[in-house]
């Protein structure tokens, strides 16, 4: 079946996930095959029992064949059921391998039109099957995860009037995602400037979110980051889920880092995200243990002066 | 001085005009390698110099309002750099002068 995900000109949330995601996110892990030797019969068996319509056959990871539905059903006509499976299956199998992006994989459905295509590692050893459905299904889930998080920047419908309401952003951050890092911080600072509040303001708290982001992309296993702004008020909060800093008093001295040297290629690591963070704050606090760190900056607005205000 | 007459005073490419590219006036210049320092800075719309070509100086240069960016070295850069500048309207420019040539021709063009 091919996918309706035409690759070159999907929207961009779409084309994003696509090239995100890798085959063997997707996948499904360890499918059940079928030998050489076994009989047509017992490949039949199995694709009833377990509900599928194709079978690679392999023996200790190495890739021999597939057999699908279609070669079933001209083994009944044929009486050929009780032939092992190695006399009828399909030899030239189209491969992907488990490292590539998933619109490689979106891109093979269109282009071969088969229903599954056997995934090998960098040692060509199956480790798994891409069936159209188990694209469809990530895809979903991935698109519901983002439309979650559109909505959450959206007013309630029954929001108070502008300058009593509170707006709050929440970003999903995931470890060493240099393609994403600083989209977060991006659209915080984007929704402060449509507030038209005082740059220098706005600069503050795009630097305290940038750290932030950063430094959950290259220090945690991953974690979230979030913006409360209020009309007296903004508040950022990074929330991780681990390892945790060992020493916290020595992670907030200058320059004291524990970063890698390939971060400090790409400009970070300097030992400065703390410090700069807690630099920009009115208010700051910072907790961490194993299970993860718990980071907060508080940045107060001052009230508008009153020849900006409306006329009462 | 002029963004503008800057690029041309460094023989430098401009490899994205964004925002008011014409009209930029430079003010301040921030040259570091170190993305983290450059968020230390505090100065209004800074000209970024840099020999990173990454795509978190464009990032850094889009939270800190940088007026643009200048890699110098003629570094090549990563595929994602452009497309992000014309996203975030960050000018880029890239010089073939190593980073203590540019800063100081821009030192002397600014009359530092």
């Amino acid at each position: 079946m091919p996918l309706p995900l035409p690759p070159d000109q999907a929207p961009l949330v779409l084309l994003d996930l696509l090239y995100k995601l890798k085959i063997r996110d997707v996948m499904t892990p360890s499918p059940i095959t079928v030998a050489r030797q076994d009989t047509l019969r017992h490949a039949q068996t199995l694709m009833r029992e377990n509900r599928v319509t194709g079978l690679p056959v392999a023996e200790n990871s190495r890739l021999y064949g597939i057999v699908s539905m279609d070669d079933i059903l001209r083994a009944l006509e044929s009486g050929w059921m009780d032939d092992p499976v190695e006399r009828h299956m399909a030899r030239n199998v189209v491969v992907l391998e488990e490292d590539m992006p998933l619109a490689f994989g979106a891109s093979y459905f269109e282009k071969y039109r088969f229903g599954r295509f056997p995934v090998l590692d960098r040692n060509r050893r199956l480790v798994g099957i891409l069936t159209s459905r188990d694209v469809s299904a990530a895809v979903l889930v991935e698109l519901l995860q983002e439309f979650t998080r559109l909505e959450a920047r959206l007013p309630p419908a029954d929001a108070a009037p502008p300058h009593a309401r509170q707006t709050t952003l929440q970003f999903a951050l995931s470890p060493l995602d240099f393609e994403r890092a600083g989209r977060a911080s991006h659209e915080i600072k984007r929704a402060l400037a449509d507030l038209a509040l005082d740059p220098r303001l706005i600069r503050r708290v795009a630097v305290a979110a940038y750290e932030m982001e950063m430094n959950i992309i290259l220090h945690s296993k991953g974690g979230r980051l979030t913006a409360q702004i209020a009309p007296d008020r903004i508040e950022l909060g990074a929330r991780d889920t681990g390892p945790g800093i060992p020493d916290v008093s020595r992670a907030l001295e200058e320059g004291f880092t524990t970063a890698s040297d390939w971060i400090k290629s790409l400009g970070f690591g300097a030992g400065m995200g703390l410090p700069n963070i807690r630099r920009v704050s009115d208010e700051f606090s910072i907790q961490s243990s194993p299970e993860g760190t718990m980071v907060r900056s508080l940045v107060f607005v001052p009230p508008s002066p009153p020849s900006t205000s409306p006329a009462p | 001085m002029k963004l503008v007459e800057l690029a041309r005073e460094l023989n430098a490419e401009v490899l994205h005009a964004g925002r008011a590219f014409e009209q930029a006036e430079v003010r301040s210049v921030v040259a570091s390698d170190l993305m983290s320092d450059v968020l230390l800075v505090d100065r209004p719309a800074p000209l970024i110099v840099t020999a990173l070509a990454s795509d978190q100086v464009i990032r850094t240069a889009d939270i800190v309002g940088a007026i643009g960016v200048l890699i110098v070295n003629g570094k090549n850069l990563p595929v994602n750099m452009r497309t992000l500048a014309a996203e975030t309207g960050i000018t880029l420019l890239r010089t073939s002068l190593p980073k203590f040539e540019a800063c100081l021709r821009l030192g002397r063009a600014l009359d530092y």
